[in-house]
């Protein structure tokens, strides 16, 4: 099957300034993918190139179709939500839900108001009167109600207390998520979406470091808590980044066997922030 | 079809002051009907009362269309910006609804629903407050204010307004849309400063005033193009002895073969076709 996302050199400039700089990414279908990266490094606009929300230049295609060019019929297949905040003001919770079932033809309104049914939202409260935790449950009841095959999340989180994001992602996993849906998401909160996503990618000014399953992950990258008098040694073996902490020193390793690794000291798998910050420091250096 | 009906619902759900500003303004001109002073001359019936009736009627319409031409060019430069600025934007491009659609359906309600709103409610208020003031007046209805023939030309002569108005001004409407997909901030700073800089470069450097000529025959050329009679005289000529004829005033020949006219719906549609691409294109404040 062709991948769901696919990308080649995918390049957005603005002005002198490259957003995306020949980014190159496939996303297959049924995964949970995280967009990691840090502030500036082109997850925005590589999500705006993939919803068809910009133009760009290099070869994209999603459920193979061009966004830019195709962005009407995407979007019957496919849905985001772009942060909490952008339900426009104005806007009657019982309109939001005419409105949106008259529009688009895969959404079930049962789904939306049995979702709503669970709240204390009442169809007739505006967006303005609804606190932040609110109008995500509005945005996410519309969203979870249509059947698309692919939904990309922007930092959907932002600015919601730990409660509020909890609960989205909750609801996320255990109401939504199933193997016909691809869910595609960036956020700054890596450690609270690390145990929902099945794969990871790292993007760093403009360029994807890093496209992998988080099986892959255990099996290719270790990381080791060197004692002083075997780092010499360890260091021999080609870490990738160090990290000195509390007296100890913790090497991160890529393709490198374990059993050879296990003499420097204790071996465990990083963690998807770990890793992010060893991969994006250590090819910086 | 059925999304263009919800599409154009939406801008009556956001801009309430659609039918709330004629509706506050009818009920003034009634409250001022009902206790303002009376300086009707009493008329006998026959005499020019026609005259009478048709001046009446124009006036209320004329006050209900400079209302509604402040407001309509306000809505038009304001909807595709605001979307912008609550970046509800994001929410209405994650439906499957194309961004040529959107933008049609505001020039659609700025241009043709908006002026039909005010039509109907020059109506009421005419209605209402003839009843009022010749009741006040003591002179009977069918007498003086209420003359059916003259009213029922009236309402040929306002489709004959909205038609033009929306012909004539497409440029202008074209205008105001590209600046409201365009600027990010002082939308009425950006829809007036262009023309005039471009204006004052005309005078400065060359001495001419084509540009200005241009502008300014676009904004008050209409009449002189739609009716006849205005350019020599400048009076709206109901004529008081022959039965008012609103077919000998309106001029929809002249209009319709007028180059004038024709090169306006084409510089309409080509600032209606880059507000589209710009809308396609910005997403951001």
């Amino acid at each position: 099957m062709a991948p769901l996302i696919e990308a080649r050199d995918l390049t957005k400039k603005y002005g002198a300034h490259v957003a995306l700089d020949r980014a190159n990414l496939k996303v297959e279908a049924g995964r949970i993918v995280g967009l990691i990266g840090p502030n500036g490094a082109g997850k925005t606009s590589a999500l705006r190139a993939i919803l068809g929300l910009t133009n760009y230049e290099g070869h994209l295609t999603v459920l193979g179709r061009e966004p830019f060019r195709d962005r009407t019929e995407l979007m019957n297949e496919c849905c985001f939500i772009a942060d909490v905040a952008v339900l426009p003001s104005w806007l009657r919770v019982d309109q939001a839900i005419d409105f949106v079932a008259a529009v688009h033809p895969r959404f079930r309104r049962d789904r939306a108001t049995a979702f709503l049914a669970k709240t204390q939202i009442t169809g007739k409260r505006r967006m303005r009167e609804l606190s932040k935790g609110m109008k995500t449950q509005v945005h996410l009841a519309l969203t979870m109600a249509i059947d698309a095959k692919l939904l990309v999340l922007d930092e959907p989180t932002l600015g919601l207390d730990i409660l509020a994001r909890r609960s989205f992602y909750d609801a996320l996993v255990n109401d939504y998520m199933d193997e016909t849906r691809t869910i595609l998401i960036t956020t700054h909160q890596v450690e609270e979406v690390e145990n929902l996503l099945t794969d990871i990618v790292f993007i760093d000014k403009g360029r994807i470091v890093l496209d992998t399953s988080l099986e892959d992950v255990a099996t290719r990258f270790i990381a080791v808590a060197v004692t002083a008098d075997r780092l010499e040694a360890a260091r021999a073996e080609k870490p990738f980044y160090e990290r000195h902490i509390l007296g100890k020193v913790v090497l991160y390793f890529e393709n490198v066997d374990s059993a050879k690794l296990s003499a420097f000291g204790e071996l465990h798998t990083p963690s998807v922030a770990d890793l992010f910050v060893a991969k994006l420091s250590g090819d910086a250096a | 079809m059925n999304t263009d009906f919800w599409l154009i619902r939406r801008e009556f759900w956001e801009n309430r002051a659609i039918w709330l500003i004629p509706a506050v303004f009818g009920g003034l001109l009634t409250v001022a009907a009902l206790f303002g002073r009376v300086d009707i001359p009493t008329l006998s019936p026959g005499d020019h009362s026609q005259e009478a009736s048709g001046i009446f009627l124009v006036a209320i319409g004329g006050m209900f269309y400079l209302v509604m031409s402040l407001y309509a060019g306000w809505y038009l430069l304001d909807c595709l910006y605001t979307d912008r600025k609550d970046r509800s934007i994001l929410f209405w491009k994650s439906l499957p609804i194309s961004d040529a659609k959107t933008v049609l359906s505001k020039l659609l309600v700025g241009m043709v629903l908006i002026p039909l709103v005010y039509f109907v409610a020059a109506d009421v208020t005419a209605l209402i407050t003839a009843f009022i003031l010749s009741i006040r007046a003591r002179a009977s209805i069918g007498s003086a204010l209420w003359q059916p023939g003259v009213w029922g030309q009236i309402q040929i002569l306002w489709m004959y307004v909205i038609v033009t108005t929306a012909v004539w001004y497409l440029p202008v409407a074209g205008w105001l849309l590209l600046v409201s997909a365009w600027a990010k901030r002082a939308v009425i700073l950006w829809s007036i400063l262009p023309p005039l800089v471009l204006y004052l470069i005309e005078r400065v450097f060359f001495g001419t005033r084509v540009i200005g000529h241009v502008l300014s025959g676009r904004l008050v050329g209409l009449p002189a193009v739609a009716y006849k009679g205005w350019t020599n005289g400048g009076n709206v000529n109901f004529d008081g002895h022959a039965p008012a004829n609103v077919w000998h005033f309106i001029d929809a020949g002249g209009f319709f073969s007028n180059v004038q006219t024709w090169i306006g719906v084409v510089v309409g549609i080509l600032l209606i076709v880059a507000a589209i691409q710009l809308r396609m294109r910005r997403s951001e404040i």
